[in-house]
């Protein structure tokens, strides 16, 4: 299909995507690499609060019909127990990485880590995926001519043998985090108390967002028990939950360029382990 | 192309076909690991058709409702500000539906934030777009954008601006990240020039921007601020 030229087309295309700091060579060795940059690369893609960005026009758009059935694909394993939503964000805001994650569509990240997860827990292999593009490609070859793009299932198999998570069963009439409660003993703070957000190495996973780490705040809420997304995110189910807490943060003692009133405030949700009691 | 004088001939074997007649990249992905999963037995084409059902239902009605009587009804208004699961309920959202617990995604924990001439909410999820779908249905592509979960949790204000609503300093903005499991809305003021409403008339002014916190309700406005719409190449089959 491609030609020579056409290879050396797309070859200069992807030679254009950058993923790196401009001002350090590609593949830097060693001793140029800086502390800041490695945890800038370490940094969760899905964490951008606080970014710097200019002011853009802020856009409504009309729902593709493969968004909505993206999004109903999604939910549906979690109906089912084959992920819970935490491996989905894990797998689409963050494995992904930055690149595709700034540029793609938001729900084509939604469909990527359906991939991924299909084939890393083994309900199907590289090769039926790759089989079934190639066969849906081929089936619209040559242009839908007026048909709607939809799924042809050759039958439907028999789910009684695949292996699903204990969530999805033990979640019913109570739902999540319901189904948690009472199981993460007492809670190690209280409203009004002072605290701090630790400053841990975080890799591969958080949703403490980086920019009220070494921050101090008050409580404003005792929310709920739940296990931590960082063990939710690789479907753990033996790990013991935790508290989560509502804690309310001055913008002011956020940023060091707050130049609104001093009474504007931010919430966020942290779990207890990223959490240390403040003077 | 009004260029023909040109040689051509390689630009014309690639645009014979127009681009909208084509299946995409995204829908070829959809269709075959939803075939694959149906073939597999990870879930049935039944299951699948309700979920679809769900979300093509889902939308902000019943949370403009929810508003709309917690104004005229101070006991709904307690039970919405204690137990906003409950007061779902009240307007037709069970938060467990359809699963029988819940969205996967948006989780079973709902807080309304009550506005007060002191205080006011706009909510965000600056690390994915966490939204309280099953009550105001798919979030709005600015609010998903790195665009306004980078700069809304650092310059509230300039932002509100942005969407023509600048609030007096002695008013407390308070952003509310909803990172976690907790999904919220807001509970906008009642405007002044709606005494003697009816429900259904005040449902009419709180519109979904007014949820999020982006805008204040206002008699005579029942839109959102941004009203243009990208069209979809081939959008939701109803």
């Amino acid at each position: 299909m491609a030609n020579a030229a056409e290879r050396e087309k797309q070859l200069a295309l992807v030679s254009r995507l950058k993923a790196t700091f401009p001002e350090v060579p590609e593949w830097p060795i060693p001793n140029v690499m800086t502390s800041d940059h490695y945890w800038a690369y370490q940094k969760c893609n899905q964490d951008q609060g606080g970014q710097l960005n200019v002011a853009e026009p802020f856009l409504e758009k009309e729902e593709e019909q493969w968004e909505l059935m993206t999004y109903a694909l999604c939910e549906v394993l979690g109906w089912t127990g084959i992920w819970v939503s935490e491996e989905r964000r894990r797998i689409a805001d963050v494995d992904m990485g930055l690149a595709m994650y700034l540029g793609l569509p938001y729900y084509s990240r939604w469909l990527w880590s359906v991939g991924k997860t299909l084939i890393e827990k083994q309900y199907i292999t590289w090769g039926e995926l790759t089989d079934r593009l190639a066969e849906v490609q081929a089936r619209y070859a040559g242009g839908l001519k007026g048909r709607l793009p939809d799924a042809q299932p050759k039958f439907e198999g028999d789910g009684s043998k695949v292996k699903r998570n204990g969530a999805h069963i033990e979640a019913l009439g109570k739902g999540d985090p319901g189904m948690y409660a009472g199981k993460a003993g007492t809670a190690a703070f209280k409203v009004g108390d002072r605290v701090k957000v630790r400053e841990l190495p975080a890799m591969f996973y958080t949703r403490t967002p980086e920019y009220v780490r070494g921050a101090e705040g008050v409580i404003a809420d005792v929310a709920y028990e739940s296990p931590a997304p960082e063990d939710e995110t690789w479907g753990r189910e033996d790990v013991t939950p935790e508290w989560f807490y509502i804690v309310r943060f001055k913008q002011s003692e956020l940023w060091h360029t707050y130049y609104g009133p001093e009474g504007d405030t931010l919430q966020t949700e942290i779990p207890e382990r990223w959490l240390q009691a403040a003077r | 192309m009004s260029d023909h004088g040109h040689d051509h001939d390689h630009d014309h074997v690639r645009t014979v076909k127009p681009m909208v007649d084509e299946i995409t990249d995204f829908e070829v992905l959809e269709i075959a690991m939803r075939e694959l999963c149906i073939e597999k037995g990870l879930f049935t084409a039944e299951q699948h058709r309700i979920m679809t059902e769900y979300g093509e239902q889902i939308g902000p009605t019943p949370a403009a409702r929810l508003v709309a009587r917690a104004w005229v009804d101070p006991e709904f208004k307690k039970l919405v500000l204690t137990d906003a699961l409950a007061a779902s309920k009240e307007v037709g959202v069970d938060w467990l539906e359809p699963t029988g617990f819940g969205t996967p995604s948006d989780f079973y924990a709902f807080k309304v934030l009550e506005d007060t001439p002191e205080v006011h909410h706009v909510i965000v999820c600056a690390l994915c777009s966490c939204y309280p779908r099953p009550i105001l249905g798919n979030s709005p592509e600015w609010y998903r954008t790195p665009n306004y979960r980078r700069r809304i949790v650092r310059w509230p204000r300039p932002v509100l601006a942005e969407f023509g609503l600048q609030l007096p300093e002695e008013v407390e903005v308070r952003v509310v990240d909803s990172n976690q499991k907790h999904r919220y809305m807001v509970m906008p003021m009642r405007p002044e020039g709606t005494e003697g409403w009816t429900e259904d008339e005040l449902v009419e002014i709180i519109t979904r921007d007014s949820l999020i916190g982006v805008a204040l309700p206002k008699p005579g406005v029942t839109t959102n601020v941004i009203t243009a719409s990208i069209p979809a190449i081939r959008p939701i089959v109803q």
